[in-house]
């Protein structure tokens, strides 16, 4: 794989090589050439089951920086501007991601973003200009290329961040038509006549699409003209109908977010999204191909496992269905299968979220209530027990999986069922850090991993949870890795090695079957206040078996008992349980009566396998 | 008058005297990618070797032009007196050396003024309505589309006592376009020369700002080996009239405030308002050395020439300021040498000759001086940036037959921890130019030649690498006040020239532009080339 382009030249017969190099179709020592992770690679399945998976969430900008020449215009320090961070970053760090206990990485979109707006930079890559083409701030296409190829190679896989739902801010409305994009101030300010401020890049959302007025009134349909500013990368977007008004709603930006019935009205459906981001017209049949190709072309050029996909809520489920089969198709047939889609609907109604997953859509979705309903009301807020909910919520949370989420894998996907596959994830790009959220909360972090890891579904940790960042919102959230210089021996970093560690080596913890068998209302000095119990055993794991317990609670130290209650196992009396989290490798026995009381010190947590297959690794 | 321009350039090295123009470095460099490379660029290039006489002062080589035309070059123990000049003969220094014990020396009857120029102009239509374009893709490419350009020299010339002449020499350098073509009173100026030079018996100084080169290959308008444009002065040594070294040292400091020079704002400390305060200032030094020995038969005038040839560039270490945040980032020093040589065989008869060169740089010493590197190692310097170049350039004349050759290979690689970079990549050109003399002052050329750039970047949609190349044939009729000869000049010329550009060419322009949409350019015009008395182009 090593490339030859380093040698510098073959100094014994250097006209010759010379020559030869300038041949065509000849390449020799010393000559440039293209090896095979530089070149288009051919496709191919690389995993064998996603609930065996560590997803790594990184912003690319954010995480290393491997190559210095394509630091444009970088502003250092400045989180909403570009920092430099690029793929081949990610590709000279494998090492501390595998260290980490990550097997698979998720990338934020790679196609070419409008560089800047509003002195606001495109360094997370949702300002989409080109679909077809590259974000030359991350490297070109062979950078690309060599990452996953690496990651494969080091037996990892990569995800990729696409949105379907809107472009960058590539036009603006001429609502005035005089042909340029304004900020207008209509009205008097006397009575029946406010002050209305009216921007022409994202005028307020109109069911009718935005209008065209003057002092004399309206006049129907507001022009859509798409600026042409090269110095930012703001050009007529592509590819194909992409670069046309008729791909684009054209009704303004969103200023409701209601659901109806547990599914987005049609604002929140067609509106452009906040910052003025074109909403594409994902109705229109040549729209659809255009972003099914465009996106399974990216595969195609760099061998993604798997889409995360941005904003689903924004758009139609009938485009899903469309979407989703189209690339499953069309990727089957060159010999990738078993390739992930799930969804990102920033939105807490798990019905809605369950919606994306059923027959003909995506294989599973960002668990979006879990974040709010669990990991925010049980684990950020248990500094404040006013506002710390019980461990039920998680149980009622989990207990909906099979009503809410699909149970059906989707045809040609990933075969396994949307609800056994949902995207665990504390915080994301889009949201403050935990440590923000907790008040610096460290012990109620690392407690949160824990179950983040070892719940049902896929694990995801998003960049720099591992190095206690605390950042705020967006972009305090997207701090830059690198300044760490990349330490593996931190309190949490090692947890979160240790939790990977496990739940690669129980298969219980990866495919088990969860049953809930201990989870409280209390948050305060009860005896089972902040307990939370639950099996990973059954399934797809067979025989296999892990018991996690965990305390939530930041004060007390409370056990898996209230009153004459004692939490009750699957397990058969007797049976001796080894803590693999605990250092000490603590054992505990179960009652003859299948019950288990344990004690647990306030946020910590216990993950418990039977002493028979600790002893056999397995 | 004709003097062979291998043998001069002996004399010149070791004078400290360059030998052929330059300029067009300033804008093509190793590791350069501009102009011909990077689409959409405008290419200035080098003037090209002039005959001209040179101020010999030392035993010398004689060169004569003989009744048909044809030129000899002698080894002669007597500096000639061979061209027309203003000032004092070699017999009015010998008169002012006899007054020496009586009077301080001084410059003998006021010295002599000269002027000198080397200049080009061409126009010239791409045949579909608009002018005609360069349309190169590697560094160097064939010369026969290249844009106007000029030089004007004023040299003052002195003789002092003690065999001891002087000369202050003034290059003002005009680039393309001109207020004829453009209708702007404004032109681009250049200050190629301001450099005084003594020569005092074996020995020779120059201190100023000079273009400091030796030999080129003319079709290419590139000096493959040496090719110095510094503010410095230099040294040199004749040990006879075979042997002679040179060495010099330099800087540039060009105005780039993330590389080399930054000046910023700062309140001033008495008063109201700023003052500029200069927080980023590492020149480039650059150091050469160079050895010549001349290899002529007794009672021959053909002869080999070999040249060896070193560089060292250093920058010291420094920051640059983001002038909005006031936040510095750190530059670090960094450094680079070359090692070359020439060898060169000549007839000495009518100017057929055949050179070689070869030369390796690394690290800094690949990227020109006048350009800033445009990409770095991980630790921003340019460690392990490399280039190798073997490059030939010859010319052949009998009768009413001639032939120019040119041609190189290069091999370039940046310093990018990126195994794929558009600054990694093989280039190489062939060049031919037979012609046919037509009479005394007519002839017409033909030109063939083929180029090609191969990057170290894949091709999006296919798993090779991007590869530039192209074919360009030419024809030249012309007339040549001078006599017969490749390098008669002036030049009156007819130029047609068309390229066919492969699909590797074109992908190097944005999609927008003519050059990424056509595989065929023509270039059909009218153009004169003229070199006289200059000291760059002896």
């Amino acid at each position: 794989m090593k490339r030859t382009s380093k040698s510098p030249f073959v100094f014994s017969f250097p006209l010759l090589a010379g020559l030869a190099c300038l041949l065509p179709g000849v390449t020799t020592g010393g000559c440039v050439s293209i090896d095979s992770q530089d070149a288009k690679p051919i496709i191919a399945t690389h995993v064998a089951d996603w609930r065996d998976e560590v997803i790594y969430q990184i912003l690319v900008d954010r995480f290393a920086d491997g190559d210095v020449n394509n630091d444009y215009s970088i502003s250092p320090g400045a989180l909403a501007k570009y920092q430099g961070g690029d793929w081949k970053g990610i590709e000279d760090h494998l090492d501390y991601l595998q260290a980490l206990g990550v097997t698979t990485l998720w990338i934020s979109p790679v196609v070419r973003n409008i560089s800047a707006d509003a002195n606001i930079d495109g360094y997370h890559g949702y300002w989409q200009e080109n679909l077809s083409e590259i974000n030359p701030y991350f490297g070109d296409m062979s950078s690309l290329r060599e990452m996953t190829a690496a990651a494969h190679e080091a037996g990892m896989k990569v995800v990729l961040d696409i949105v379907c739902n809107h472009m960058g801010q590539v036009f603006f409305y001429d609502i005035n038509k005089n042909g340029l994009p304004d900020v207008s101030v209509y009205g008097s300010g006397g009575p029946g006549s406010p002050l209305t401020q009216v921007s022409e890049y994202a005028p307020d959302y109109d069911p009718n699409g935005v209008q065209s007025y003057s002092s004399a009134g309206g006049s129907g349909r507001a022009p859509i003209i798409f600026i042409n500013d090269p110095t930012v990368d703001r050009v007529l977007p592509g590819p194909g109908i992409l670069g046309s008004a008729a791909a684009y709603h054209g009704k303004g930006q969103i200023l409701s977010y209601d659901n109806i019935n547990d599914q987005p009205d049609e604002e929140v459906m067609t509106g452009d999204f906040p910052g003025g981001l074109k909403d594409i017209a994902t109705e229109n049949e040549e729209v659809r191909a255009t972003l099914a190709d465009a996106f399974a072309t990216w595969v195609e050029q760099a061998d993604f496992d798997g889409f995360l996909i941005d904003t689903v809520k924004h758009v139609e489920h009938s485009f899903w269905t469309e979407f989703g089969n189209t690339v499953r198709q069309r990727l089957k047939a060159e010999g990738k299968n078993n390739f992930l889609m799930f969804g990102e609907a920033f939105d807490g109604d798990d019905i809605l979220l369950g919606s994306y997953t059923q027959p003909g859509q995506l294989d599973s979705v960002f668990y979006f209530s879990q974040h709010y309903t669990v990991f925010q009301r049980v684990f950020e807020y248990a500094h404040d027990h006013t506002m710390q909910m019980g461990t039920d919520q998680i149980q009622t949370l989990w207990d909906a999986k099979t009503v809410n989420y699909g149970s059906i894998p989707q045809t040609d996907g990933v075969p396994i069922a949307p609800y056994k596959l949902l995207v665990n994830f504390l915080d994301n790009h889009d949201v403050p850090r935990f440590l923000y959220d907790s008040a610096g909360d460290l012990p109620a972090l690392r407690n949160a991993l824990t179950l983040n890891m070892m719940a049902e579904g896929i694990p995801c940790i998003y960049y720099g949870t591992e190095q206690e960042f605390n950042g705020g919102n967006d972009p305090a959230n997207r701090e830059v890795l690198w300044n760490t210089g990349f330490p593996t021996t931190g309190d949490t970093f090692t947890h979160i090695a240790k939790l990977a560690q496990i739940r690669k080596q129980y298969i219980a913890l990866r495919r088990g079957d969860t049953k809930v068998i201990w989870s409280s209302t209390h948050v305060g000095t009860e005896q089972d206040a902040g307990i939370f119990a639950f099996e990973r055993a059954g399934g797809d794991a067979g025989s296999a078996y892990g018991l996690v317990v965990m305390n939530t609670n930041d004060t007390q130290t409370s056990s898996t008992a209230n009153g004459t209650a004692t939490m009750t196992t699957t397990l058969k009396g007797k049976t001796v349980l080894v803590d693999v989290l605990d250092p000490a490798q603590a054992k505990y026995t179960v009652n003859s009566d299948s019950t288990l009381s344990l004690t647990l010190k306030p946020q910590t947590s216990m993950i418990l396998i039977p002493q028979s297959a600790v002893s056999s690794g397995s | 008058m004709f003097r062979h321009r291998l043998c001069s350039s002996l004399l010149l090295a070791a004078a400290g005297v360059t030998s052929f123009s330059t300029l067009a470095h300033a804008q093509q460099q190793p590791g350069d990618t501009s102009a011909p490379v990077v689409p959409g660029a405008t290419v200035t290039n080098p003037p090209p070797p002039v005959l001209a006489p040179l101020p010999a002062r030392s035993p010398s080589l004689q060169t004569t032009q003989t009744n048909d035309g044809t030129t000899t070059t002698a080894p002669t123990e007597a500096p000639p007196t061979d061209r027309t000049t203003i000032g004092p003969s070699t017999r009015a220094t010998d008169s002012l050396q006899a007054t020496e014990k009586v009077d301080a020396p001084q410059s003998a009857a006021g010295g002599r003024f000269e002027f000198g120029s080397y200049g080009r102009v061409q126009v010239a239509s791409d045949l579909r309505g608009g002018t005609g374009q360069p349309a190169n893709v590697v560094s160097h490419g064939t010369r026969i589309d290249e844009d106007s350009y000029a030089e004007l020299e004023l040299r003052r010339e002195d003789d002092f006592a003690h065999g001891i002449h002087t000369k202050v020499v003034a290059t003002l350098a005009l680039f393309a376009p001109f207020f004829h073509f453009n209708g702007q009173e404004t032109q681009s100026l250049a200050v190629r020369n301001l450099y005084a030079q003594a020569q005092y018996g074996k020995l020779t100084m120059w201190v100023g700002s000079r273009m400091y080169r030796g030999d080129d290959i003319y079709l290419l308008d590139w000096w493959p080996l040496d090719n110095q444009n510094t503010y410095g002065g230099g040294l040199g040594w004749n040990f006879d009239d075979k042997n002679s070294v040179a060495i010099h040292a330099g800087m540039t400091r060009l105005d780039d405030p993330t590389y080399q020079y930054q000046q910023i704002q700062v309140v001033a400390p008495f008063g109201s308002g700023v003052t500029n305060v200069t927080t980023l200032d590492r020149p480039r030094l650059i150091e050469s050395a160079k050895y010549t020995h001349l290899i002529i038969p007794k009672g021959q005038t053909a002869g080999v020439k070999l040249v060896a040839y070193g560089e060292g560039h250093e920058i010291s270490a420094g920051t640059t300021t983001d002038t909005v945040t006031n936040t510095q980032q750190a530059l670090p020093s960094d450094w680079g040498f070359m090692v070359g040589g020439e060898a060169a065989f000549f007839t000495g008869k009518r100017d057929t000759f055949l050179q070689i060169f070869l030369r390796h740089a690394r690290g800094l010493a690949a990227y020109d001086p006048l350009s800033t590197p445009t990409t770095f190692g991980q630790d921003k310097t340019t460690q392990g940036a490399n280039e190798t170049v073997l490059a030939i350039g010859g010319n052949y004349e009998k009768d009413w037959f001639g032939i120019l050759v040119g041609g190189y290979v290069r091999f370039f690689r940046d310093a990018s921890a990126s195994q794929t970079s558009l600054q990694k990549y093989d280039e190489g050109t062939m060049v031919l130019r037979p012609q046919v003399y037509i009479g005394d002052h007519w002839g017409v050329a033909v030109e063939g030649s083929y180029q090609e750039r191969r990057y170290a970047e894949t091709v999006d949609t296919s798993n090779t690498a991007l590869v530039a190349s192209e074919w360009r044939a030419g024809i030249i009729p012309y007339f040549s006040p001078a006599g017969r000869g490749s390098y008669k000049r002036p030049q009156f010329r007819l130029l047609y020239a068309v390229t066919a550009r492969n699909e590797g060419a074109r992908e190097l322009y944005a999609p927008q532009d003519v050059f990424a949409q056509r595989a065929v350019e023509h270039y059909a015009g009218v153009g004169v080339e003229w070199w006289f008395n200059s000291s760059s182009y002896p």
